[in-house]
């Protein structure tokens, strides 16, 4: 089969030229400063930086289209940088080369409150959409706990604590305007809950990490607010219990919205860092229910009793917006609360998926790895889908407990395949997954290459990412 | 057993694409009406059947393409669980591996999610003859491409399907149908704010001058629903969905010279009367129309469909000589030849079947 070399860097042409080019046409929003190169040279997690020769801060599809077709002209790497809070170096420009910033393209274009859906331009956060959605009675409820754009969601195919109920980026995405890598513009999908004609593009590009178009206008499904919300807390005496209430609650279909497993040693770390009172340093469940008033209600009894069932303790529940803050408090503040935890360390989250069964299982025996090596990792699960994220501390200033927690995330990730999971439910594969993804797939990587050849032939949509371009 | 047939299947298609000798893949045949008609040496997915594994409490089932759907649907109901994405069956004897690469869903899709979304991994043979799993048995996966969404709807052009992992849903507790007479347009304009609100809509159809809504849940949800909106029971609802999902309905036989298009649009779209007869499902999303064949007009039916959001598909009948599917931007046909030359470079797969040449 036919494989991408990886850019000989013989094969890059004149980068300078690009860089003048960029200076002349887009003046104060082309910027080469060493601060702002840096700032893109890597996202959240583990900062390995590598800079791109340039940043550029496009204003519509036109100019994202005219400046990929300079790159592609002189075969120079374009990466597309939201706010860069991925977690898997997805943003390094490994190569050098062209960072479109989305910043300036942060227009919610249209709003269409009969048809529950918008169109926005990639750049619009998370928060800010939700916050233009005001009045409207409707919502975008994907939250992947960052206030990233929804271009970055789009393209990590984010989810976040609401997956249960609301499904994921690719279910919420109904159709893209996408700058191919020779810079055409091309629109997939569209207002149509079915999905298009012909191959479904739009979930081809959803999750691509932009390297296999760069996406500059989304479509995307909204929902009616709802009506009530009900949030609840329970504790229990181990992790096996907390599972299994969750398996049961699946099993009868309640409509859970949310569905977050902190396990004892994320609420130590809590109790300590949010100053709670009443919980103990127990695996806990926190759940949130949306619907109708007698619903939500009802759901949550409903819960409490599922949750007793297995030895659930401290069950609590609320629809007062401030008393279910107060009780989601905990949840929210986990990573801060994490990083409290040793002070002077760095953190970088993994996360992996199994199947609900063996969910348990993955988080203990992960659990047991960190402790034989000595770290701390304090654990959250979206456990509705069988998702847990760890959050690996580590001195900065000591390579080897850096690689003490690379080697944890390596393992946890090779235990989540052998269970019949994956190596990663949310956070995607950038460049530090690689190798889990060969492990996982095995020769279909080789089709992923295929498909990446297909689609950008000179590679140089974020090169280095998301497939490995060789053996 | 079924090892040695993959094995089999996967051989033969690398002594095809060395002859250069097009395979047609089948199923059922029940839904072999849909799309171009494809010529080439027939792989019978049936022979590849049989439920792999099958975890109730895990919500996911593994089956392989040749598996009946029947067999499946009776499978998941002794669990009382489904596939909510109801799928067509429109004929005996219908496989899941058809039914994932038809990429079809039912009257409950804008309320479940439709196949494509269902659909957690498949394992397919590529036009090189290998075979290659992608996605999994869990609910997320973001491990790479999304392969396993380019292949449903693919119509088998990019891989033979030989298995599929799919999320199930437990049964709801109730349902009900409401039926209210109304005029077209009125039933259009009534589902999409009904659509807004906290319902616990499964499924809509508008035909004959009646609108039919079906309500699933919780008994008191479906309930509480019901009184609120009103109408008049359906009385043997179930079978009435049955026959919309498998076009057994009376609106879908088709008189000498009659067709049947199928457009897809935003549930907002006017209702508009195309010189033929329309069911109308999915809240509004899914307009059927039939009628004689010249009176509907491809280009008309596309053109409304395109300013609605969406595309139009001669389903049933007619000589497809404007194209069966709704034709393509030219940059998004390069990118679909691309994607054809990766999966298939010697188009041995299904050659033609949703577009000249693949
Ligand atoms: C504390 C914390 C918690 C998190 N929790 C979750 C979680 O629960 N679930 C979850 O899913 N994620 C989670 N994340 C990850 C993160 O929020 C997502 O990866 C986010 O979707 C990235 O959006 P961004 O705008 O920051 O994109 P960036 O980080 O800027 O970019 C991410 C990737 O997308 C590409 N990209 C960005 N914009 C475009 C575009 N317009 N076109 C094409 N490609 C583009 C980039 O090239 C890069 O490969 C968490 C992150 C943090 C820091």
């Amino acid at each position: 089969m036919t494989t991408a070399t990886a850019n000989p860097a013989s094969g890059r042409r004149d980068v300078s030229g690009v860089v003048d080019a960029l200076l002349t046409r887009y003046g104060a929003r082309a910027v080469t400063t060493r601060a702002i190169r840096e700032q893109h040279s890597h996202g959240e997690g583990l900062a390995d930086p590598a800079l791109p020769d340039v940043v550029v801060y496009p204003r519509d599809n036109d100019e994202v289209a005219a400046i990929v077709r300079l790159c592609h002209a002189a075969r120079v790497p374009v990466i597309a940088f939201g706010v860069g809070t991925s977690l898997e170096a997805h943003v390094a420009a490994l190569e050098g080369g062209v960072t479109i910033d989305f910043a300036e393209m942060n227009r919610v274009l249209e709003v269409n409150v009969e048809d529950l859906d918008c169109r926005v331009q990639a750049g619009v956060t998370r928060e800010q959409l939700n916050a233009e959605l005001k009045g409207t009675g409707l919502f975008f409820p994907i939250d992947p706990g960052a206030n990233a754009t929804i271009g970055g969601m789009a393209a990590t195919r984010a989810s976040g604590t609401n997956a249960v109920r609301y499904g994921t980026m690719r279910e919420n995405v109904m159709g893209l305007t996408v700058v191919t890598a020779d810079g055409t513009p091309i629109h997939t999908g569209g207002r149509a809950r079915k999905s298009s004609a012909g191959y479904d593009l739009t979930r081809l590009i959803v999750g691509s990490e932009g390297t296999l178009g760069i996406i500059t206008e989304i479509q995307l499904r909204l929902y009616g607010l709802p009506e009530s919300i009900t949030a609840a807390v329970c504790q229990f005496p181990d992790l096996g219990s907390a599972v299994r209430t969750v398996i049961a609650a699946m099993q009868m279909s309640i409509p859970v919205a949310r569905i977050e497993l902190l396990d004892d040693v994320q609420m130590d770390a809590c109790i300590r860092y949010s100053k709670l009172e009443g919980y103990e340093a127990k695996p806990t469940l926190f759940f949130e229910f949306h619907g109708t008033t007698a619903g939500t209600a009802e759901q949550a009894e409903l819960m409490q009793q599922i949750a007793s069932e297995h030895g659930g303790s401290a069950f609590a529940w609320t629809s007062a917006q401030e008393e279910r803050n107060k009780l989601w408090k905990a949840r929210h503040q986990a990573y801060y609360a994490a990083l409290a935890l040793k002070p002077g360390h760095q953190a970088f989250a993994t996360d992996a998926c199994v199947p609900i069964s063996k969910l348990a299982d993955c988080v203990l025996e992960t659990r047991a790895d960190v402790e034989r090596e000595g770290m701390t990792a304090p654990i959250v699960g979206h456990v509705g889908d069988g998702n847990f994220h760890l959050v690996l501390l580590f001195d900065p200033k000591d390579p080897a407990d850096r690689e003490r927690a690379e080697g944890i995330a390596r393992r946890c990730s090779a235990r989540a395949i052998a269970m019949g999971g994956t190596c990663t439910g949310e956070h995607g594969i950038g460049v530090h997954k690689l190798d889990a993804l060969v492990e996982e797939h095995g020769d279909a990587v080789k089709v992923m290459r295929a498909i990446k050849h297909a689609l950008d032939p000179t590679n140089i949509l974020n090169p280095g990412k998301t497939v490995p371009m060789h053996d | 057993m079924s090892d040695a047939i993959v094995d089999g299947w996967c051989a033969r298609i690398r002594d095809c694409a060395a002859r250069e000798a097009p395979v047609a893949i089948v199923g059922g045949g029940s839904k072999a009406f849909y799309g171009h008609r494809v010529d080439g040496e027939t792989l019978d997915t049936r022979e590849h059947a049989g439920i792999v594994d099958y975890e109730p409490t895990e919500l996911v089932v593994t089956a392989r393409a040749g598996t009946p759907l029947a067999d499946l649907e009776t499978a998941l109901a002794a669990e009382r669980q489904m596939l909510a994405f109801e799928p067509p069956h429109f004929a005996e004897g219908a496989t899941l591996g058809g039914t994932v690469a038809a990429g079809l869903s039912g009257p409950r899709r804008p309320y479940s999610g439709a196949v494509r979304d269902l659909v957690l991994g498949i394992r397919v043979i590529d036009g090189h003859g290998r075979h290659l799993a992608f996605g999994g048995r869990v609910m997320k996966n973001v491990a790479g491409f999304d392969v396993s969404r380019l292949m449903t709807g693919a119509q088998g052009t990019l891989g033979v399907i030989t298995e599929v992992s799919l999320k199930c849903l437990p049964r709801p507790a109730a349902e009900t149908t409401r039926v209210f007479e109304c005029p077209a347009d009125d039933a259009i304009r009534r589902v999409n704010e009904w659509s807004g609100h906290p319902l616990p809509l499964s499924a809509t159809c508008y035909v004959d001058g009646r609108l039919a809504v079906r309500l699933s849940g919780a008994a008191p949800a479906v309930e509480a629903a019901a009184r609120k909106l009103g109408g008049d029971a359906m009385p043997d609802a179930d079978t009435f969905w049955r026959s919309v999902r498998d076009h057994a309905h009376r609106f879908f036989e088709r008189g000498s010279g009659e067709v049947l298009w199928r457009l897809s649009v935003k549930s907002t779209a006017p209702f508009t009367d195309f010189d033929g007869v329309q069911l109308v499902e999915w809240g509004g999303a899914l307009r059927w129309v039939r009628g004689a064949s010249p009176a509907l007009d491809a280009a008309r039916l596309r053109a409304f469909a395109a300013s609605h959001g969406g595309h139009a598909t001669l389903f049933r009948g007619g000589n497809g000589r404007d194209g069966i599917f709704h034709p393509l931007a030219p940059a998004v046909m390069t990118l679909h030849r691309s994607l054809k030359e990766a999966f298939d470079p010697v188009r041995v797969l299904n050659r033609g079947r949703m577009y000249a040449g693949f």
